[in-house]
């Protein structure tokens, strides 16, 4: 009896200390003096392994990178999937996600999101001269898509009769489309110039099609937590106010900012 | 710390239909994979047993190849591989192809398969992968069971007038697969849990539709228990029914 009232002291206890210690992610991040930043690493142009240097670069990363001066501490970078980039916020193993996240209403009952960051929308990646020339092209066709990405949703609406296979990450779907495998790749249309870009000869593929999902990229933070999301959002409104931010689109996209299009800017 | 369990989610719609679909290709990854690799494998381990020595190095680089390397590697390498080593104009053919289960299937009301791919490219080369790796190891389980047999057996044979093959046919294989069906039993289970492998390639078998699952709906604890369970009742049940054959037929050979 005695040593079951220890017991349950010392689980009482742990659930107060856990409950107690969930504070602020702001003051998590400043004591451990790092962000933790979720990102990807192979998708040319926003999260990828730079072939001289060797190091993570990419869009995605200089925002947190930005992000991380403007709370004075360092960032390192987790690797994360299409598919386990959600559960990863979730648990708590990153703290800020940069990876190329659609905002969708359906994620937003596991974690929050920022403002828009870039503005994107769906494409087709196919070979030059296949004859494919928009989604109606795509009837009983196999097209290859990112397992756990919007793309496979809005492929299949879109086109209800192509037969979608979805693959770990986007260099094997890419490889597939090399090989016969399927004859297009859909995904974002930032991401396929990645990969058409980033191939051996670009000019064998094209990007086709018209827009036919709009895929607004949002930073994935953690619920509940208005304190980091309100900095997060303040902290890209800076940046596009004192052009941090286009001239990072500038080094990545290698074209000026669209006219047209901003970020939603709030008065301070 | 809230971990909410959503398992009505996983019973009805799109989850639940995914799930029979995954079963049914699993099922039948495993069927065509076990009865070929049998096949294989018993060739194999005759061309093992000739006194023609070329095909006996054959078989033994074989069993030596495909037993010592992981079965996710051979998929790769038999996924991959296709484009390079297999003539363009099937290649094409096999890229394109893609034979479906007519219509979709409903019982009272419930919809049991929505779209089920019955053989596109990456469920044949899944099935050549799983075939080649489990037909090594049956041969291995049948040469020994041969071994196990008397020699007098074989001379038997031959002294009454059966050739090689004949005698292997009629005399040898018989006795030696009756007392060989428990390894061969725990081989067909290790397939059936091995093809869940095969969803690397784009298969959409049990464990892609899990995964396709917590992508789509976020419950991923939900979506592979019950994938676990499944697999879990399938080999149990296979297990008992060899019991059943064993306790009825095999007494010979039980101790």
């Amino acid at each position: 009896m005695k040593r079951l009232v220890v017991v349950l002291a010392l689980v009482l206890s742990f659930m107060f200390a856990a409950t107690v210690a969930s504070a602020g992610k702001i003051e998590d991040v400043k004591k451990a003096g790092v962000l933790v930043c979720g990102v990807k690493d192979s998708v040319n142009l926003f999260g990828f392994i730079d072939a001289d240097s060797k190091e993570l670069v990419g869009f995605d990363v200089d925002i947190c990178k930005a992000l991380a001066a403007k709370l004075g501490v360092k960032t390192e970078f987790k690797v994360v999937t299409s598919k386990n980039r959600i559960p990863m916020l979730a648990q708590g193993s990153v703290d800020i996600l940069a990876a190329t996240m659609t905002h969708k209403f359906s994620r937003d009952e596991q974690i929050d999101f920022s403002i828009t960051y870039f503005m994107d929308g769906q494409k087709l990646l196919v070979k030059k001269g296949s004859g494919i020339m928009s989604t109606d092209d795509l009837a009983n066709k196999k097209v290859g898509t990112v397992k756990g990405s919007t793309s496979e949703k809005n492929i299949k609406n879109a086109q209800p009769k192509a037969q979608v296979i979805s693959y770990d990450e986007y260099p094997q779907a890419f490889m597939a489309l090399k090989q016969g495998k399927v004859k297009a790749v859909t995904t974002d249309s930032g991401i396929l110039a990645g990969l058409k870009s980033g191939d051996d000869n670009p000019d064998n593929w094209e990007v086709v099609g018209e827009f036919f999902s709009s895929e607004p990229y949002g930073l994935g933070v953690p619920s509940n937590d208005s304190a980091f999301r309100d900095f997060v959002n303040k902290s890209l409104n800076e940046m596009w106010l004192d052009g941090t931010y286009q001239s990072l689109f500038k080094k990545w996209m290698g074209y000026d900012l669209p006219a047209g299009w901003q970020i939603e800017l709030w008065p301070m | 710390m809230d971990y909410n369990f959503h398992w009505e989610k996983m019973f009805h719609g799109e989850p639940a239909q995914w799930m029979w679909e995954g079963l049914a290709t699993t099922m039948q990854i495993s069927a065509i994979a076990l009865v070929c690799s049998m096949v294989l494998g018993t060739i194999i381990c005759i061309m093992r047993m000739t006194p023609f020595k070329p095909l006996q190095w054959f078989s033994l680089a074989y069993t030596e190849f495909f037993r010592n390397t992981p079965l996710l590697v051979q998929i790769f390498f038999w996924y991959n591989a296709s484009h390079y080593v297999i003539p363009a104009g099937i290649n094409e053919w096999m890229n394109d192809l893609y034979v479906q289960f007519p219509g979709p299937f409903s019982l009272f009301g419930y919809d049991f398969i929505g779209e089920w791919v019955l053989f596109n490219v990456e469920f044949i080369t899944g099935t050549i992968a799983l075939t080649v790796y489990t037909s090594a190891f049956i041969a291995e389980e049948i040469r020994a069971g041969i071994f196990s047999i008397p020699k007098n057996q074989l001379e038997a044979s031959r002294a009454v007038g059966l050739s090689f093959l004949q005698g292997y046919r009629y005399v040898i294989l018989p006795q030696a697969l009756r007392i060989v069906i428990p390894p061969l039993i725990s081989q067909a289970l290790n397939l059936i849990k091995n093809s869940s492998l095969c969803m690397v390639i784009g298969v959409t078998e049990m464990m892609y539709m899990a995964s396709q699952i917590e992508s789509y709906y976020a419950i991923p604890f939900e979506a592979f228990s019950v994938a676990l369970l499944i697999y879990m009742t399938i080999s149990l049940i296979i297990s008992f029914c060899i019991n059943m054959y064993n306790k009825h037929f095999m007494i010979q050979v039980m101790y």
